[in-house]
């Protein structure tokens, strides 16, 4: 633990140090090669800092600065000097107003502060358009944050300038540079505990206060990339020690506990699921729901309504979901009354053709791995299954006989499914006369009313004789002697078409293959003798010319 | 018996005899004279004494434990059985081995180095120097002549003179016989004539040896000989009796040698009378030019030979034509049977497969006779002797080339016109006994020209390929080793005399002409493979009646290439597979086609079909079809895929996926959602058919494969009328599923509602009707199904016995014997027992040994403090005695001295 805690420690150390040397840099490459903008803008720079006479500057280099829109490159070194003056009276402590200043500085001061704002704004301007400039202008806004929460006020107590950082939050959301906000949150949102937790607020009262459908959008797409950047869930508090802004002395500041992290994570997560509207949007949530999400929620509880509400959209959304609303039951007690019949529902047709498939079915495995399940609800899910699977690709099918050979195994009463015979001969009779009709129910959502249970698998023995010789030869396995326990399922997901091909082409032809000994008269053309050699379907069907 | 240890000793002695009452002198004189009997008492007395000293020694044996109780068994007891082992005589043994080995040990312990003086006499003070020199001397002498050979006769005499043969004590000495003294010399030496005179010299002076051994015997007194006396006689003997055989034998040659010279003379006056007759007779040595015995040799060998001749036997005779119908009924039967196997997944052992080839390879003409009359072809073939001999022996050829004359069709009048005209060219022959058979003259006769043109392959080549037949194509080619050298050799003529070409290329590189010919029609059968499934176009691409002889050409041709045009086949597919998986082309489709041709497609597994199966299967599973063309390609996939499964009857879901979707997605209205329980997929309304009822219905074709923007309502109506043909031929495949009614409800519930009101408008009376029976029909199988369903029995197996671990009961159970099943762990088992006991033996030795040494230990010690004490008191006696006189002195000095003062 101890030298990671250093290598952290070191790292915004350094990250300091290579700020501070990269205006200088600047600078001395600025007034080598023009020397005449440069050098005035320094000049000023040093005006203002030698006297407050020269304070009138300002407002002429914010002009400057504000011709940025005209890509002038003065605009840059009059933001970039603005910026250290600014840093240099926070740091001389010209904004704190004391008791007892005379009139006349209290005008300036709250000229001067209204100097400071106009700067700012101007910053979060460029951040929000300017796509060369917003690199530098998140530089200069976030060390002026930094400025500002050391020296803004009396240096007791301790303040966050959470404002300015929620504007710059809300010009980050506003912003199409995908690059600015990549870099905002590696550098600092990442690195910084306060940052993080600032900026989980920020981001939640920036949804909130987004109004219309339209910008609501974008901003979702913008905060779940930032949201999403954010997985590095504190632990204990004595992860928490990289600040920005010198950390707070209190003990029991918020900043200082985990589970205020926690919770501003937890909120901010919330307030985007709130304004996930399209389906699109549910399914990136719910995509990383498990892995990054899960872990900011102290209470998993709020999120049921959102899992719930998902679950019950039914197709790939439900599917997705599933995992979440399984946590709950399982974890959190979560009542969901009828979730087997809602995860039956869910066997429908496209079930074993979807992409989630194998996903599902590790899910649908866990879910119907105990024993203590009714049968007829076992049976029911057995019986859909194996219905299903007469449309299905080989690649389900590959998976879902086996699941049902572990289904038979756990549930014996099952197996009556593939094996019933019937002693009472005046039944037998009746079958031997009229047949049987299958009393399963496709229709019916209720698993436990399906009469699943009182039918047979004629689509399993009808899959025995599948064209792909492996899923032939798996699908034997229902009517062969059951001696082995079970059968592990992940070797028989992700499967597909491609993997099977690849699976026939990799082996090599080493024995020359068997070839058609009757060599036919005709393939494509009507034979000569309909009634001797009947053609072949091909050319009933197909003309060719 | 009672008694001490003492007096029963003396009473058993008394017994035995071993000690008796006192005997007088006289006897005495008589027992001493007896020698022989005293030497006979002394060795009993011995094993007497022997066994009274066992006696009273219980233990110096040690005995088995005796059975408490009496018991029987199989094996005799004995006392000798009884008796373990003699702990007395062990230990003795062993202790004396210790004292060989470990007592030197320990002496030799902590002494390093050191010289052994082993001069004879050294350790010896008994001997006077000069004594010790000669006897060093003595023996020096003796080491270098020292006998180097057991059986070194020489050395032997003149070292150790008196240890030779020697004759009553005395060496034998052979001075005077000098010649005679080795006997093998005179084996080897002796030439014939003089060997009788040595002989007898020989004999009588080993007579003479042997009477005065008898005469000394006679006059010397009985003398005890030492055991190398005996020894010596004893091979004396042997080597004498030895040499009178041989030389017996010699005699006898000899003799025989002397009438053989005699014989001749004898003959001669025998012979004499009758000699006149024999004179004329020619010498027998030479008949017929032959030396005589190499001629009796010969004769020898003849007979020898005609005798292992095999008997002459009815050459199989020409079969009747039943019994040819048959054969071939039975070789079908045979290739179905092993075709069933191979659908129901079964192994077809190697062997039979392997003798399936043999039969193929070396009754290859005979069955190529048999396949004409498969193909109802085959008559009259047999009157043309030249196919086999020509090596023309590859049935495929035949069957190929009759197929391709007997149809009739253009091309093939074509190709039997460049056959006869190429006969015409090459060579001149009669072809009008030939004229009956027509299918078959021109091949033979072309593949009997074929030698002459190969023959003058490089002088010929240029002109034939520049002169052509009257269509202008050249008789030679050459062969194509890749596609685009196929196409390149083909580009120039028309696309219908392609299989002109391959036919020639195929009959000037048959493999028997030419040993890489195999190789090249390898490659050439790959290269046509590639060819067929190359894109096809409809203006340029050759006609189906085309692609259909060049299919049927790689057919035959992968009887004899099946690993290259497989291997061909798999890349192509696989080709497809990596490339253009939902966007099968319609050459592929060829490609496909043909697979379905050559290879059987009923197989459980196929290297080939297989992977073409899920190639097509992947199309029509996956492809959601955007235009009419994929619906096309789609259906045409579906008929073969129903094609394939034939006679396998396999269930292949895609199928009805696609070809339920294609009928939704053509319909003029949109079923409802919930019909049927396959994957629906989204597709462009402009794709329905409506307002359709006008137009008349028609096939599809390869045309209808390639995409274009237009979409005729015509081609939608002849997709939605094949699919329906393909769902009528489907459910008639799998008639016989389990699951029938599950699988074709789905369709009925299509059909049914193309038969809805909503759509029925829209369509054209002969697609309504032909769904309209689809519907009737399906109805009543699905009836029929559910009439003949049963409920599943799936597990009628016999009930798994619990495994048992109660041994197994042997019959003839040995106590001794070792019974564990499980070999390795037997093995382990006896390797531990032997480990252990010889863990145990060591043990004890090293024990033993400890205890040895300190005994030896305490021996030493004792030994040394009794030395000390001997000493230290001899020392104490000398101080005393020489005190005890001091003593005196002073006694006696001291008395004198008073006496002295009292004087």
């Amino acid at each position: 633990m101890a030298p990671k805690a250093k290598d952290a420690v070191a790292k915004p150390k350094r990250k300091r140090a290579s700020d501070s040397e990269k205006p200088v840099k600047r600078r001395r490459s600025l007034s080598h090669e023009d020397e005449s903008p440069g050098d005035k803008i320094l000049l000023m720079e040093q005006g203002i800092l030698e006297s407050k006479k020269n304070y009138n500057n300002i407002p002429i280099l914010l002009q400057t600065m504000e011709s940025y829109k005209d890509g002038s490159e003065e605009s840059v070194l009059a933001a970039v000097a603005l910026c250290r003056v600014f840093m240099r009276l926070l740091a001389q402590g010209a904004f704190v107003s004391k008791k007892g200043l005379s009139e006349k500085d209290s005008v300036v001061l709250a000229w001067l502060k209204d100097q400071l704002n106009l700067y700012k704004t101007t910053l979060l301007a460029i951040l929000a358009s300017e796509e060369e400039l917003s690199g530098t202008a998140l530089t200069l806004s976030m060390r002026l944050l930094k400025a500002e929460g050391e020296f803004l006020y009396d240096r007791e107590e301790y303040t966050f300038p959470t404002n300015f950082l929620q504007n710059i939050i809300v010009a980050l959301l506003q912003t199409d540079n995908d690059e600015v906000r990549g870099t905002f949150m590696q550098e600092y949102a990442e690195g910084y505990d306060d940052i993080r937790f600032y900026t989980f607020k920020s981001i939640k009262s920036a949804i909130e206060s987004s109004v219309d459908v339209v910008s609501e959008a974008e901003v979702f797409d913008h905060a779940l990339s930032m949201l999403s950047a954010l997985d590095g869930v504190p632990e204990s508090a004595e992860e928490l020690e990289d600040f920005y802004v010198p950390a707070p002395k209190k003990k029991n500041h918020n900043l200082r506990s985990v589970t205020q992290h926690k919770r501003q994570g937890q909120e901010a997560w919330l307030a985007l699921t709130g304004i996930a509207k399209s389906k699109e949007q549910r399914k990136s949530i719910l995509n990383i729901m498990s892995t990054v999400i899960a872990p900011w929620f102290t209470k998993p509880e709020l999120l049921a309504d959102f899992l719930t509400h998902s679950y019950d959209t039914g197709g790939s959304m439900s599917l997705l979901a599933l995992s979440g609303v399984f946590y709950l039951i399982q974890e959190r007690n979560l009542d969901y009354p009828s979730f087997y019949h809602k995860l039956y529902s869910l066997l429908d047709r496209s079930i074993l053709h979807s992409k989630h498939r194998s996903r599902f079915f590790r899910l649908l495995d866990t879910f119907l791995g105990s024993t203590h399940l009714p049968a007829a609800l076992v049976a029911s899910f057995i019986k859909r299954l194996s219905r299903l699977s007469l449309n299905a690709p080989p690649s389900a099918v590959v998976f879902v006989i086996p699941w049902i050979y572990n289904q038979l195994r756990r549930h014996p009463t099952c197996t009556l499914m593939i094996h019933r015979e019937n002693k009472d001969p005046s039944i037998k009779k009746l079958i031997q006369n009229n047949g049987v009709e299958d009393p399963f129910l496709p229709d019916e959502t209720d698993p436990m009313e399906t009469g699943a249970i009182d039918s047979s698998l004629w689509e399993i023995e009808q899959l025995q004789s599948h064209y792909h010789p492996n899923v032939a030869t798996i699908a034997k396995i229902i009517s062969d002697q059951f001696t082995k326990q079970s059968y592990n399922m992940e070797d028989f997901l992700d499967h597909s078409y491609a993997t099977l091909l690849e699976a026939e082409m990799t082996k090599n032809v080493r024995k020359a293959p068997v070839v058609e000994f009757h060599i036919p008269k005709r393939v494509f053309l009507p034979q000569d003798e309909p009634t001797a050699n009947p053609d072949s379907l091909l050319v009933k069907l197909w003309s060719f010319q | 018996m009672a008694g001490s240890q003492l007096k029963r000793l003396k009473a058993t002695l008394k017994e035995q005899g071993i000690v008796g009452p006192q005997q007088s002198k006289k006897q005495k004189r008589k027992a001493a004279q007896d020698d022989r009997a005293r030497s006979e008492k002394r060795l009993q007395r011995g094993v007497v004494l022997e066994g009274i000293r066992e006696q009273f020694n219980p233990f110096d044996l040690k005995h088995a434990k005796t059975p408490k109780f009496e018991v029987t068994t199989n094996r005799p007891v004995t006392a000798a059985s009884r008796i373990k082992g003699r702990p007395g005589a062990a230990k003795a043994a062993s202790e004396e081995r210790r004292r060989q080995t470990l007592l030197v040990d320990m002496q030799r312990r902590h002494k390093v180095g050191g010289i052994l003086d082993r001069r004879f006499g050294e350790n010896d003070p008994t001997m006077a120097p000069e004594e010790k020199m000669l006897e060093r001397f003595a023996r020096e002498k003796l080491k270098t002549h020292k006998k180097t050979s057991m059986f070194d006769l020489e050395d032997d005499d003149d070292a150790f003179p008196g240890e030779g043969l020697t004759h009553g004590g005395k060496a034998l000495t052979f001075d005077e016989m000098d010649a005679m003294d080795d006997y093998e010399e005179d084996d080897i030496d002796d030439s014939a004539s003089d060997v009788s005179e040595r002989e007898m010299q020989r004999l009588k002076r080993v007579r003479a040896m042997a009477a005065e051994g008898d005469m000394d015997q006679d006059d010397q007194p009985e003398r005890k000989k030492s055991k190398k006396e005996v020894m010596e006689e004893v091979i004396a003997k042997s080597k004498m009796h030895k040499y009178e055989r041989q030389a017996a034998k010699e005699v006898d040659e000899e003799l025989r040698a002397e009438l053989d010279k005699e014989l001749h003379g004898i003959q001669h006056l025998l012979t004499q009378s009758s000699k006149r007759q024999t004179e004329e007779k020619p010498q027998p040595s030479a008949i017929a030019g032959v030396e005589r015995s190499v001629f009796d040799k010969d004769f020898d060998l003849q007979v020898k030979k005609l005798a292992q001749d095999k008997r002459a036997k009815p050459s199989d005779r020409t079969k009747t034509e039943e019994e040819k119908a048959e054969d071939e009924s039975n070789r079908l039967k045979e290739l179905e049977e092993k075709r069933q196997k191979r659908m129901r997944g079964e192994s077809v052992s190697d062997s039979d497969g392997e003798d399936e080839d043999e039969e193929m390879g070396s009754d290859g003409s005979q069955a190529g006779d048999d396949s004409e009359d498969d193909f109802g072809l085959g008559r009259g073939i047999n009157a043309k002797p030249t196919a086999a001999e020509l090596g023309f022996d590859d049935e495929d050829d035949f069957i190929i080339d009759d197929d391709l004359v007997a149809s009739g069709s253009d091309i093939d009048s074509d190709e039997e016109l460049d056959l006869g005209s190429d006969m015409d060219a090459e060579e001149d022959e009669s072809e009008e006994e030939e004229e009956e058979d027509e299918f078959t003259k021109g091949l033979l006769n072309e593949e009997e020209s074929r030698n002459p043109v190969f023959s003058i392959d490089s002088t010929t080549k240029s002109a034939d390929v520049e002169k052509g037949d009257e269509n202008g194509l050249p008789y030679t080619f050459p062969c194509p080793q890749s596609l685009e050298e196929f196409q390149s050799v083909t580009a120039s003529y028309p696309g219908t005399s392609l299989p002109t070409i391959v036919q020639r290329i195929r009959a000037l590189y048959h493999p028997k002409l030419d040993s890489k010919n195999k190789e090249r029609l390898g490659k050439f059968a790959a290269a046509l493979v590639a060819f067929i499934s190359s894109p096809w176009d409809p203006e340029t691409s050759p006609p189906f009646s085309v692609l259909e002889s060049l299919i049927r050409h790689i057919h035959s041709l992968a009887k004899s290439f099946p690993l290259e045009i497989a291997q061909e086949f798999r890349t192509q597919i696989e080709e497809i597979s990596n490339e253009r998986p939902l966007a099968i082309q319609p050459g592929d489709l060829i490609l496909l086609t043909a697979v379905g041709t050559i290879f059987p497609t009923s197989d459980h597994f196929h290297q080939v079909v297989t992977p073409a199966m899920l190639v097509i299967a992947r199309y029509l599973g996956q492809k959601v079809p955007q235009d009419l063309a994929d619906h096309a390609i789609g259906s045409y996939l579906s008929i073969l895929t129903l094609q394939y499964q034939k006679l396998a009857k396999r269930y292949v879901p895609e199928v009805l996926n696609f070809a339920l979707n294609t009928l939704c997605a053509l319909a003029p209205t949109s079923p409802s959602a919930g019909v049927g329980s396959f994957p629906r997929h989204d597709s462009p309304a402009s794709l329905r058919a409506k307002g359709a009822s006008q137009v008349s219905v028609r096939k599809l074709g390869f045309s209808d494969c390639l995409h274009s923007d237009s979409s005729p309502v015509e081609l939608k109506v002849a997709i939605l009328h094949t699919v329906s043909q393909i769902s009528d031929a489907a459910a008639d495949t799998w008639s016989s599923k389990g699951a029938f009614i599950e699988t074709f409800g789905q369709v009925l519930e299509v059909i049914k509602h193309l038969n809805a009101k909503a759509c029925r408008s829209h369509l054209p009376s002969e697609l309504r009707d032909r769904t309209e029976k689809l519907q009737v029909k399906l109805e009543r199988m699905m009836n029929l199904s559910g009439l003949s369903r049963r409920p599943l029995e799936l597990h009628h197996h016999k009930p798994l016995a619990i495994k048992t671990y109660v041994p197994k009961f042997e019959e003839t159970f040995d106590p001794d014997k070792h019974y564990d099943p499980d070999r390795e762990r037997a093995e382990l088992a006896k390797l531990k027992k032997e480990h252990k006991r010889e863990r145990k033996g060591a043990m004890r030795e090293l024990r033993k040994d400890a205890n040895f040494m300190a005994r030896e230990n305490l021996r030493i010690k004792k030994a040394k403090d009794e030395a000390y004490e001997k000493k230290y008191k001899r020392l104490v006696a000398e101080i005393q005695s020489e005190e005890g006189r001091e003593a005196n002195a002073y006694e006696r000095e001291k008395a004198a001295r008073k006496r002295s003062r009292n004087r």
